[in-house]
């Protein structure tokens, strides 16, 4: 399709026209207040997309962000002053600097976790202002900095408002363009995945703690630039207005009263908010100093209480409906039906004993509790091994040993005859091919069931296409095609265990640990099921399968373990488990032998 | 040693504040981020007290704490209770809106003014074995030592504390046991609130007020919590102590403007190190995240 021809789809002349309007507007707008404030409206409206990377997307609530924003005005103010460097390059410069701060600052925070993550952001935010403060051989302290006024395109520093509402526009597509680009990208996705649950997230492969270093490097670089516009608009920085709390507040705002995690929502927000504070400014002066935070913060509070996802929301349907009434509007087109590559699969060897994975008296304590105690485990190329026990007996721990989510204390593990034991995090065990799912399933609750999937595919490929077509094959698979664009939270049970084991197919694994994915279904529900199951065994993927169901454990498993308080009590097949008198003892009980 | 006393007078203070705000997360798992707000009311409400009707900051204590108490009841009906449910990043922006609203509000109403109140033992010291001791100070330090033992008691000997202390460990627990889940969190609230009430009475004789003192010693309080561990009234008085020394110290050693640097560093460090803290069970930062 041409571009040409796109170019009359509402969603996409609509924007433009947005844009273009924007273009025009000093030519209608002859007061310098009004454009002041379009440009205020732009600039927080990029200031909120770039942290809205990090902090909408990835779902860590930096409450710093002023930080790289004056790391930005600074670095290129004192550029520009001590050696005369153009601010447009000091802006690079600046952004780099703000990235550099931001992956100082973030490597270590990212260990934490909710509020803490936050708190430390606010933390680091202080210190740097104190520092700025402190510093004023380089900085001049609270004095501040005066740009002095030059006007020239090299400057940076123009005589109408018009030309810097030309650069704050550009600002904003800039990083609404960045945003967009993401949303749509193998980060972007990780992003919503760790923001989701990062236990889940790491479990289909995905390098959490990469995935939020780069976001937040993105997100400095951008609000680093910002912090150059800001400067270069006001031509005057102080320490108490480019590091304040009070801005990482406001820019974080602005994207959660339109709608965090979605590229219209800070445009929204900023188009709502920054007015109120601006008109505040400037019609109450002085004496009313607080009144449009105040009206900040009461509006956050209904905001986060009544409307979580933001005013977006509330704009999203009609703005839909709109676009179906306009001319040119046509249905979406469906991405070219899946041209699903056959699973390029290329099945690891076994290890030299015909051993696809094998387990060496491998041990995990809590604090003297052995979980597991030397436990030897191995399952062939191509079979399916049931792992049986007693509440407690350690079957999942066992699993989270393999996947590495909690290293074993003693013991080795072999996959494919190459240790890997204590390989962390879990991302890696999972790209080496080990697909797993959980016993308390973790779907990715705000994102449809295809998105979930989605999340999997992109563990084998940055293709988003490919990854596509692979996880709606995958969903077809297990029976959930009709339901690719149901949102997870609103699954039965059944089908988020189906979701569940789709997602961690999506990974390509050549081992596939199933954690219980037949409880709490119904027995037609369990049939479906095992047909499955077996169907993924015959495709070539080796399965270890955690059941309390004996008949599904009986008639699917090649061979079976039992655990019983952390230790191997029986190994065999089905047959000579079921007959073993310590099993019996010690889990199937006396009226299973009788029947 | 000098400086070692003011630290830990100083100290005291910022214990009280920290139990209110352990005491919140420890029973909710929510982070009250409008915590230094409170104090903030509080400090005006006994700044008004003086100056409308000449009443004594140790007086007032008694009105201006229970106040808190109600205020406290309200702020957690009115924005705590519909939050409780919801995504940790929804409950940080909720409290995150109530300071920023109660701060600007003071903006409004009392302007940026900073206001002290001068009474009769502002300014008198004491002097004890050649240290100078100033005596609304130790007055602070005094009501925060009976305040932690006041707490002490009412965990380990009443019926209200021990079901704090099972709302803490495990709320669903709690209910099945018969206690009234919401109302724990309700007082506790109320109870946390309180405590910046008292805080605030007691400040208003040795530092002034103005609408953003809160940011000051919540900040300050975070980092008491975070050292004691999260949770931990024993955490929390040790901690205020030991970061009212570290900044009396580093005041004096390095320089005034860089004591908040100094102890933030200390913060970070612990929170990436030791996140449970001092005093805090391992893994208590994450139970109400997960």
């Amino acid at each position: 399709m041409s571009t040409l021809r796109r170019l009359g789809e509402p969603r996409i002349y609509l924007p433009l026209l947005a844009v273009l309007i924007i273009i025009l507007a000093p030519l209608a707008i002859e007061s310098p207040f009004y454009l002041h404030v379009l440009v205020m409206i732009l600039f927080y409206a990029a200031l909120s997309q770039a942290w809205n990377i990090i902090g909408g997307y990835g779902g860590q609530l930096s409450l710093g962000h002023a930080a790289f924003f004056g790391i930005g005005s600074y670095a290129s103010t004192l550029l520009f002053l001590q050696s005369g460097l153009s601010p447009w390059i000091g802006a690079i410069l600046g952004g780099l600097l703000a990235m550099g701060t931001a992956f100082a600052i973030s490597y270590p925070c990212f260990r934490l976790h909710g509020p803490f993550f936050t708190l430390s952001t606010i933390a680091f935010g202080e210190v740097i202002r104190i520092l700025a403060i402190y510093f004023r051989d380089i900085t001049r302290g609270s004095v501040g900095l005066q740009i002095p006024f030059q006007p020239s395109l090299a400057h940076f520093v123009f005589r109408d408002k018009a030309s810097y509402l030309y650069v704050a526009l550009g600002y904003l597509v800039l990083t609404t363009a960045v945003t967009w680009w993401i949303e749509r990208s193998k980060l972007g996705h990780a992003l919503v995945a760790l923001r989701e649950d990062e236990d889940a997230a790491e479990a289909v492969g995905i390098n959490t703690h990469w995935a939020k270093l780069t976001a937040v490097m993105v997100s400095a670089f951008l609000t680093a630039l910002g912090g150059v516009f800001y400067s270069q608009f006001v031509l005057f920085i102080e320490p108490y207005s480019v590091f304040s709390g009070d801005l990482s507040i406001q820019i974080a705002m602005v994207a959660i009263i339109g709608g965090i995690g979605t590229v219209s929502g800070p445009i929204i927000g900023s188009f709502i908010v920054t007015p109120v504070s601006e008109f505040a400014r400037a019609w109450l002066g002085g004496s009313y100093r607080g009144l449009h935070f105040l009206v900040y913060g009461l509006v956050l509070i209904v905001v986060v209480i009544l409307i979580p996802r933001g005013v977006g929301e509330w704009l999203r349907a009609p703005y839909r409906r709109l676009i179906r009434r306009l001319p040119g509007w046509r249905p979406v087109e469906a991405p070219p039906p899946a041209a699903v590559p056959a699973v390029p699969f290329t099945p690891v060897a076994a290890g030299g004993n015909g051993y696809l994975l094998e387990c060496r008296q491998v041990s995990k304590y809590f604090r003297g509790l052995a979980a597991l105690h030397q436990v030897d485990l191995t399952v062939r190329q191509g079979e399916i091994l049931g792992l049986i026990g007693p509440n407690g007996a350690g079957k999942s721990t066992l699993f989270n040993t393999i996947t590495s989510f909690y290293p074993p204390d003693k013991g080795q593990i072999l996959f494919a005859g190459r240790p890997i034991t204590g390989i962390r995090p879990p991302h890696r065990i999972i790209r080496l091919g080990i697909g797993r799912t959980f016993q308390v399933v973790k779907p990715f609750t705000n994102v449809t069931a295809l998105e979930n999937v989605v999340v999997g595919a992109f563990c084998r490929t940055t293709d988003a296409g490919q990854a596509r077509a692979e996880a709606a094959h995958i969903l077809e698979m297990v029976g959930m095609g009709q339901k690719m664009d149901v949102l997870a939270r609103s699954l039965t049970l059944a089908d988020r265990k189906r979701l569940e084991l789709a997602r961690a197919l999506a990974t390509r694994p050549q081992l596939l640990l199933l954690d219980e994915v037949m409880a709490g279904l119904n027995s037609t529900e369990v049939t479906e099921m095992i047909a499955l199951v077996r169907r993924i065994r015959e495709s070539g993927i080796s399965i270890l399968v955690i059941e309390h169901v004996m008949h599904v454990i009986m008639s699917l498993c090649d061979r079976i373990v039992v655990l019983h308080h952390g230790e191997k009590i029986a190994e065999g097949t089905p047959a000579g488990v079921s007959a073993d008198r310590r099993v019996i003892e010690a889990y199937l009980g006396e009226e299973y032998l009788i029947a | 040693m000098q400086v070692l006393v003011s630290g830990l007078l100083l100290g005291g203070i910022y214990a009280v504040i920290s139990i209110g705000l352990t005491l919140i997360f420890g029973v909710t798992r929510i982070i009250n981020f409008a915590h230094g707000e409170f104090l903030m009311l509080a400090m005006y409400g006994t700044f008004w007290l003086f100056t409308s009707y000449g009443m004594d900051p140790y007086v007032s204590l008694l009105i201006v704490t229970p106040a808190m108490f109600l205020v406290g009841l309200v702020a957690q009906r009115a924005v705590i209770q519909p939050i409780l449910g919801a995504a940790p990043l929804m409950q940080i922006f909720a409290t995150v809106g109530l300071s920023v609203a109660m701060q600007n509000a003071a903006l409004l109403v009392w302007h940026a003014d900073y206001r002290t109140i001068r009474t009769s033992y502002s300014t008198s010291v004491l002097e004890v074995f050649g240290l100078v001791v100033s005596i609304p100070r130790l007055a602070a330090f005094g009501v925060a030592a009976a305040m932690a033992l006041g707490f002490f008691f009412l965990f380990k000997y009443t019926y209200l504390g021990k079901a704090l202390r099972a709302v803490a460990q495990d709320r669903r627990s709690a209910m099945l046991m018969g206690i009234n889940v919401q109302r724990i969190y309700l007082l506790s609230f109320g109870i946390g609130t309180a405590c910046v009430g008292v805080a605030g009475a007691m400040l208003m004789p040795i530092y002034y007020t103005f609408p953003t003192v809160g940011t000051y010693f919540v900040l300050t309080a975070f980092v008491v919590v975070v050292l004691g561990g999260m949770g931990s009234m024993m955490g929390a008085c040790v901690g205020g102590l030991i970061i009212g020394v570290i900044e009396a110290f580093s005041g004096f050693f390095i320089a005034p403007a860089l004591k908040e640097a100094v102890y933030f560093v200390i913060f970070i460090l612990m929170l990436l190190f030791r996140p449970s803290g001092l005093f805090g069970q391992r893994g208590a930062e994450e139970v109400g995240l997960k």
